[in-house]
C-alpha cells in the first residue's frame, strides 16, 4: 500500500478561522467567540493567566487552592449557591490548574447565558473568603493530592522528577503544592493570590457554541467590562539555569511494578522547535507502529512507554514515562530508550516514517475539534501560550514545514545526557507483619 | 483538578439530555444483511471523517465461567494480525492514513472502533474488515498478550482507585454470576489459543453484528461497500444471551478488606442490586441518582466533599447493562477519618430513604440532565453512533433520545420517591474498603457480622 504515502489534504475551509471574532474590553479582557449552533448549549472558558508558577515557597500550591475557592461563594451567591444556580438551569462546570494557568470551564443550555455571565462576574468582583469555607476546602485539597501523589506511583515519582530537574524555577514545586504548604495557606495568602492574579486584563475569555457575537459583547460590556483594570502579576524572574549533568533520582516504595521517568528541558510554547519536538513525539509514542511501542511493549520490555512535551510558558521539559515488565530490569527499558533517541540523532528520520506522523498529527486537527468544548479550550490555550488564537488555524502548516533535518537537529540539541533527569522508582517489599 | 469523579457518573447511565425544545436523533438508516448483520448509516457532515462503530454481540458474559477475559482478549487480539496482514503492517497502515482502531468489551458487547479520514473509506473499511472478519491470532501474539495482562494486573494493583473497582465486582457479585467474574492471573493463564479461535469463530458472525458507519461519507458507495464487506460473513448461529442469574441479595451485611499496608487513604464502595438497562425505572432513577450522587451538588458529595472536606469526591452510580446490575456508592477517605466517611455515606442514604426527594429537588435534577443531554448525546457522530448501538443492542427504540425530554418531564415527584425508597435501601449493603488493613480492620468489622480479608499483592480478587 504505497498509496499510504499521500499527504493528508486538509479542506482549507475547515482550517480556516471559522467565524472567530474577538473584542477586548475596555479593561483589558479579551473576548474569544466562536457561534455554532448546531446544539442549543454553550461551553464559557475562563483562562487566567496565574498558575503555580507564580506562587512563592511557603505557599506553593496556592493557585489550585484558590481554584476551587472560587466556588465556594461570593457577594451576590453565596456559599453552594455558584454550583446550585448553575445545576438547576442545566449548567455544570469544573476547573483545572497547570504550572501556568487557572481554568474555569463552564457547560450550559445557551438558555442560561446571561445568569452565567452574573455569577462569573460575582465571583471574579467579589469573592469572599469565609474561614470555615478555607478549613473545609483544605481538606477536599489534601484528599485531592492523597489520590494523585501519595497513593499514585505514578504521580509521586512525578513530583520528584520535576523536582529535581528543575532547581530554580518555580516549576520546581507541584502544582497541588507541598503538603505543609496545604496544612499552612492563610486567607492572607488567597487575598493576595486573587488581587495578583485576578485583574480582568489577565484573563481571556472564550464562548463556543450557541450564542450571538453581539449578544455576548453585551452582556460583557454589561457584567465584565465594569470590572477595574487592575496590574498584572509580577514577571516570573526566575530562569532555570543550564542543566551541566545528568540527575538521577530514586523512590522507593512499595509496589509490584517499577516505573522510569526521563526529562529533558525544552523551550516554551512558542519556541519554533516545538512542531519538531511535536513531530518526534509522534515519531516516538503515537500508535503501535511507533519507535517506542515496537522497540519496548511489543517487544516484551514494558507495559507501556511513550513521551511528548506540553505547551508551557516558560521552558519546560519533555517527558518520556516507562513501566518496564515484571522480571525485567529498569536499566534494560532505559537503554532501549537511549538508543532510540540516539537513533534520532544520527540518522535521518525516513521520509514514510514522516509523512505517517504528519498524517496522524493532522487527522488529529480534526479530531480534537469535535466538540464546543474541546474547541473553547484549544482557543483558549492557543491564545494564551502561542500569543495568538488564530495560530491554530495553521497548526496545519506548522506541521508540515517539520523536516528530517530539523528533526535530527533537535534530537542532538536537547536529548543529551547532560540535559536529562532520571527518576525510578524501584519497588520495596512490604514489611513482613 | 475540581473534580474527576463527577464527570463521569451520568455517563454510567449511558443513556443519559436543553430547557429547551426536545432533541432528535438525526437522521440515520438501518438495514438487515441476509446474513443476520444490522447496518446503521448516519451522515454528518463538517469534519472530513468517517468511522465505524462494530458491536458483537455477547462480551464479557459471555465469557466461560474458568476463562475470565476472553471476549476482551479476543478484542485486543483482532488487530495482531490477520489472514491479509501482519501485526507491525495493520499498525503501520493504520497510522500511516492517520486512522485509529480500537477493540474492547463491557458486560454485553465487544465493539471495535475506528476512524479515518472520508477519503480513505474504502482503505479503512478494508483493515476493519481484516481485522475483525479473518484474524488470525498468531500463537507468538496470543502469548504476548497474555503475559502482558497478567502483568498489568500488577499494575492496577499499585492503584488502589483502579483495583477497588475489580474487587468490589467480584465480591458483591461473586463468581456464580457473569459480572462478578474480573480476569485474573488464572483466568489468563487457562487461555488457550485455540480458545480464542474458537470464540472468534462462533461469536464474530452475521447475526451477531451491528455495523455503525458515521460521518461524512458518500452513502451510495459506502452502502455498497459496507454490504459486501460484511454481507460475506456467515450468519452463524445468534448468540444467546445467559438467562438473568438471580441477583445477589444479603440477608446480612457483607464487608470485604482489602489490604495495601503503604495506603494512606482508604476507598470505599457501598453497593446494592440495583436494575438492567431496560428497566422501566430509568428515567426516574437517571433523576434521583442525580440528586443522590450524581452531580456535584448531590447529597452524597455535598455531604462528604462540599460541607466536611473528607475527601475530593464522593458520588454514587447506576450500572445499565443487559441484567440486573448494582447501585453504589464510591469515595476515599483519609485512613483516621475512614469510619467518618462511611457513616456519614449512610447516614445520607438513609435520609433519602427516610425523607425522598422534595419537588424543588426534583425540577433541578430534570434541568440539569436535560442541560448536558446534547453535549453527550447528538454533539459528535460518535456519539450518535454510540447511541444507535446501545439502541440495537437493548433493544431500544429512538423513542429513547427522542422522547427523553418529555419522559424526564413526565416524572412525577410521587415516581420518583418510590424509585428512591426501593432503590436506594441502606439494610444488607455490601462494604468494599481498601486501605492499611492494620489500622481499619476495627472500622470494617462494625458494617458487617465477618470480615473478609485480602491481600492486594496476592493474585485474584475477592474470591475465596
Amino acid at each position: 500500500m504505497r498509496t499510504i504515502l499521500a499527504a493528508l489534504l486538509l479542506s482549507p475551509l475547515l482550517l480556516a478561522q471559522q467565524d472567530v471574532r474577538t473584542q477586548t474590553l475596555a479593561n483589558g479582557m479579551k473576548v474569544i467567540v466562536q457561534e455554532d449552533h448546531a446544539i442549543p448549549n454553550v461551553a464559557m472558558y475562563f483562562f487566567y493567566k496565574v498558575g503555580s508558577r507564580n506562587e512563592h515557597p511557603g505557599a506553593t500550591g496556592v493557585s489550585h487552592f484558590f481554584e476551587h475557592m472560587m466556588f465556594n461563594g461570593a457577594k451576590k451567591y453565596g456559599p453552594k449557591e455558584f454550583d446550585r444556580t448553575m445545576e438547576r438551569n442545566g449548567g455544570s462546570n469544573n476547573a483545572y490548574t497547570s504550572n501556568d494557568v487557572t481554568v474555569y470551564t463552564d457547560w450550559f443550555p445557551s438558555s442560561a447565558l446571561e445568569l452565567m455571565f452574573d455569577m462569573e462576574a460575582d465571583r471574579i468582583r467579589d469573592l469572599s473568603f469565609d474561614p470555615k469555607m478555607i478549613e473545609s476546602e483544605r481538606g477536599v485539597v489534601y484528599s485531592e493530592r492523597r489520590s494523585s501523589v501519595d497513593n499514585s506511583n505514578a504521580g509521586m515519582l512525578s513530583e520528584l522528577a520535576e523536582a529535581a530537574a528543575f532547581e530554580a524555577h518555580p516549576y520546581h514545586w507541584p502544582v497541588l503544592g507541598w503538603p505543609s504548604d496545604i496544612e499552612s495557606w492563610t486567607m492572607e495568602d488567597l487575598k493576595s493570590h486573587w488581587s495578583m492574579g485576578y485583574a480582568p486584563n489577565n484573563c481571556v475569555m472564550v464562548i463556543v457554541g450557541d450564542v450571538r457575537f453581539d449578544q455576548v459583547l453585551a452582556l460583557s460590556r454589561k457584567y465584565l467590562e465594569p470590572i477595574p483594570r487592575r496590574e498584572p502579576p509580577p514577571p516570573v524572574r526566575t530562569r532555570e539555569p543550564e542543566q551541566l549533568g545528568e540527575r538521577r533520582v530514586v523512590l522507593n516504595k512499595p509496589a509490584q511494578l517499577p516505573i522510569q521517568i526521563f526529562l529533558y528541558h525544552v523551550p516554551d510554547a512558542k519556541n519554533p522547535d516545538m512542531p519538531v519536538l511535536d513531530v518526534i513525539s509522534t515519531i516516538l509514542s503515537q500508535g503501535q507502529s511507533s519507535r517506542l511501542y515496537q522497540r519496548l511493549v511489543d517487544s516484551q520490555l514494558a507495559l507501556s512507554a511513550g513521551g511528548g512535551v506540553g505547551e508551557a510558558l516558560d521552558p519546560t521539559v519533555f517527558r518520556f514515562s516507562i513501566t518496564p515488565r515484571s522480571g525485567v530490569d529498569p536499566a534494560a527499558t532505559e537503554k532501549a530508550l537511549f538508543e532510540e533517541l540516539a537513533r534520532l540523532q544520527s540518522e535521518p528520520v525516513p521520509d514514510a516514517e514522516l509523512r505517517k506522523a504528519k498524517n496522524q498529527m493532522l487527522a488529529d486537527l480534526y479530531r480534537s475539534r469535535k466538540t464546543i468544548e474541546a474547541r473553547a479550550n484549544l482557543l483558549g490555550s492557543y491564545e494564551v501560550f502561542r500569543g495568538d488564537y488564530s495560530k491554530l488555524f495553521t497548526a496545519d502548516q506548522e506541521i508540515e514545514a517539520v523536516t528530517a533535518e530539523a528533526i535530527q537537529r533537535a534530537a542532538q540539541k536537547y536529548f543529551t545526557p547532560k540535559n536529562r533527569t532520571v527518576a525510578t522508582l524501584i519497588p520495596e517489599k512490604p514489611e513482613v507483619k | 483538578m475540581r473534580s474527576q469523579a463527577m464527570k463521569r457518573l451520568i455517563w454510567v447511565l449511558a443513556l443519559s439530555a436543553s430547557l429547551g425544545a426536545q432533541v432528535k436523533l438525526p437522521p440515520y438508516t438501518r438495514e438487515v444483511l441476509p446474513n443476520g448483520a444490522v447496518v446503521y448509516y448516519m451522515q454528518r457532515t463538517g469534519l472530513p471523517l468517517v468511522s465505524f462503530r462494530v458491536l458483537v454481540k455477547g462480551g464479557n458474559e459471555s465469557d466461560p465461567a474458568a476463562m475470565a477475559g476472553l471476549a476482551s482478549v479476543t478484542a485486543e487480539l483482532l488487530r495482531r494480525g490477520s489472514a491479509q496482514r501482519t501485526a507491525a503492517q495493520f499498525s503501520e497502515q493504520i497510522d500511516a492514513l492517520g486512522g485509529t482502531f480500537g477493540a474492547g468489551t463491557d458486560e454485553q458487547s465487544t465493539t471495535a472502533y475506528a476512524e479515518f479520514l472520508s477519503k480513505d473509506f474504502n482503505a479503512g473499511l478494508a483493515l476493519v474488515a481484516g481485522a475483525l472478519l479473518a484474524p488470525a491470532f498468531p500463537e507468538e501474539e496470543v502469548r504476548k498478550t497474555l503475559a502482558r495482562r497478567t502483568d498489568g494486573l500488577k499494575t492496577t494493583k499499585d492503584n488502589p482507585g483502579a483495583a477497588i473497582n475489580s474487587y468490589y465486582r467480584s465480591f458483591f457479585f461473586g463468581s456464580a454470576h457473569p459480572y462478578g467474574r474480573p480476569a485474573d492471573e488464572a483466568s489468563y493463564d487457562r487461555i488457550r489459543r485455540q480458545d480464542i479461535v474458537d470464540y472468534h469463530q462462533k461469536t464474530y458472525v452475521g447475526r451477531n453484528l451491528i455495523v455503525i458507519v458515521a460521518g461524512d461519507f458518500d452513502p451510495a458507495a459506502a452502502k455498497a461497500r459496507v454490504t459486501q464487506t460484511f454481507g460475506a460473513v456467515p450468519p452463524g448461529a445468534a448468540y444467546t444471551f445467559a438467562a438473568a442469574p438471580a441477583p445477589p441479595r444479603n440477608s446480612e451485611p457483607r464487608v470485604l478488606l482489602v489490604d495495601k499496608p503503604d495506603a494512606t487513604q482508604t476507598y470505599f464502595v457501598i453497593a446494592q442490586p440495583g436494575v438492567r438497562r431496560s428497566t422501566p425505572d430509568r428515567v426516574p432513577l437517571i433523576l434521583v441518582n442525580t440528586l443522590f450522587g450524581g452531580r456535584f451538588t448531590s447529597m452524597i458529595n455535598d455531604a462528604l466533599r462540599v460541607t466536611s472536606g473528607l475527601t475530593y469526591g464522593a458520588s454514587s452510580s447506576v450500572q445499565m447493562a443487559r441484567l440486573d446490575g448494582a447501585i453504589t456508592i464510591n469515595s476515599y477517605t483519609k485512613t483516621e477519618t475512614t469510619a467518618q466517611a462511611i457513616d456519614l455515606a449512610l447516614q445520607v442514604l438513609q435520609g433519602l430513604q427516610d425523607k425522598g426527594i422534595t419537588a424543588e429537588q426534583l425540577a433541578s435534577a430534570k434541568a440539569y440532565v436535560k442541560g448536558s443531554y446534547p453535549t453527550r448525546t447528538v454533539q459528535t457522530a460518535d456519539q450518535v453512533a454510540n447511541v444507535l448501538g446501545e439502541m440495537e443492542l437493548f433493544g431500544l427504540d429512538r423513542d429513547e433520545v427522542d422522547q427523553f425530554f418529555a419522559r424526564v418531564d413526565a416524572v412525577t415527584l410521587e415516581q420518583a420517591n418510590a424509585v428512591a425508597r426501593r432503590y436506594y435501601r441502606s439494610q444488607n449493603l455490601t462494604f468494599v474498603l481498601l486501605g492499611n488493613a492494620a489500622k481499619i480492620r476495627d472500622v470494617a468489622a462494625k458494617y458487617g457480622p465477618k470480615v473478609v480479608e485480602k491481600q492486594a499483592r496476592q493474585p485474584g480478587w475477592a474470591g475465596m
